[in-house]
């Protein structure tokens, strides 16, 4: 039990120190602790990533609290919350004592330049397997032939159309997803 | 005269009840509550806690409290802003996460969670727009980018293990490249 708190903190300190980009960076690693403990499903972690766009506060901070809490409970959330934050915390505070100084950072600049298309990279990845598993009717395994469910596909073009083009406007995406599956799902 | 520890946590609470939808919007809430109303910071200030803060790794929103809470009453200023911001999320999620199985039985909300789910994969590729638009833009970063996703999708790697590699290779890039220009 001791060691499920400890990796509960130490998978969520990762996120704290490596996604780099905002709260969908958190995204590829709370995939890859779900393929690795299996402490939620996937449809959960989608439920999951859906709730935190549209409940209060930073997207990466509401799914370490959500993670914590279906795993662990109340402790779980305190802990894997905390663990997210702890990092950029200490990082954010020696800097602003350094901020007098050092006013540019160029030597940082230098890493990100490297980091931030690794980032991008990890969440394409994710987008992949996010289409395949979502808008296929199997897990994440991949068996030929690959079997599509229509319906999805459907919902899909029809949102990524005019979202495409538009700045990027998570409520009402959701919005839209919503209504369409109310509407779409019971048709067919 | 002194700000109050009390009043740091009041304002950023105020602004995380008020942060719905990612890091960006945090921007706009800041100015209108720490410089505009309450003048503790000047509008130039909160550029830069901006700039450093997407320099810092996590999530922009809690290390822009974190930079703005220091500087107004240094370490513990700067733990009331992250605890502010923190809880009116924390505490929403618990509520959602405790109720959110009762609701899925019913079946619209299962089917309008069915429509959500593709409205992610819409949000996630519309971010992969994004940060491709701001972060792959030389020969460099063109293949960072493709050699870190030709990895994952060929072996089972760890998110962290990529990171790592492309900030190593950031660094010596710059270094040798330094080098060329000197």
């Amino acid at each position: 039990m001791l060691k499920l708190y400890f990796l509960l903190f130490y998978e969520f300190f990762k996120i704290g120190i490596f996604a780099v980009g905002g709260g969908y960076a958190a995204l590829p690693f709370l995939y890859y602790i779900q393929e690795k403990y299996n402490w939620f499903s996937l449809d959960e972690l989608t439920n999951m990533i859906a709730v935190s766009n549209v409940t209060p506060g930073p997207i990466g901070i509401n799914m370490a609290t959500y993670t914590g809490y279906t795993t662990l409970g109340i402790i779980g959330s305190v802990i894997s919350t905390a663990a997210v934050v702890s990092v950029p915390f200490i990082i954010a505070v020696i800097f602003m004592k350094l901020l007098s100084k050092y006013k540019s950072c160029n030597f940082i600049n230098d890493i990100f330049n490297g980091l931030r298309p690794a980032s991008c990279a990890l969440l394409t990845s994710i987008a992949i397997k996010l289409i395949y598993t979502t808008l296929s009717e199997q897990n994440s395994t991949v068996h030929f032939p690959l079997k599509f469910d229509n319906l999805a596909i459907i919902l899909f073009i029809i949102l990524i159309i005019p979202f495409s083009f538009m700045r990027k406007n998570p409520l009402l995406v959701i919005l839209f997803g919503a209504i369409g599956g109310i509407i779409l799902k019971p048709l067919f | 005269m002194k700000i109050s520890l009390l009043g740091i946590f009041k304002i950023f609470c105020l602004i995380g009840i008020q942060l719905l939808g990612g890091g960006y919007v945090i921007l706009p809430l800041l100015k209108k509550y720490l410089v505009e109303e309450r003048n503790w910071l000047s509008e130039n200030e909160l550029i830069d806690y901006f700039a450093m803060s997407q320099c810092i790794p996590g999530i922009i929103a809690g290390n822009i409290s974190v930079c703005c809470g220091y500087k107004l009453r240094k370490i513990w200023g700067a733990l009331m802003a992250i605890l502010g911001i923190i809880t009116p999320s924390f505490i929403a999620i618990i509520i959602i996460a405790n109720i959110i199985n009762s609701i899925l039985n019913c079946e619209i909300i299962q089917n309008a969670f069915w429509g959500i789910r593709i409205s992610v994969i819409v949000l996630v590729l519309i971010t992969v727009r994004d940060m491709w638009n701001n972060s792959v833009n030389s020969g460099f970063t063109y293949f960072i980018y493709f050699v870190s996703l030709g990895l994952l999708l060929l072996l089972p790697v760890s998110p962290a293990l990529i990171i790592i590699i492309s900030a190593v290779s950031a660094l010596l890039y710059s270094k040798f490249r330094g080098r060329d220009n000197a």
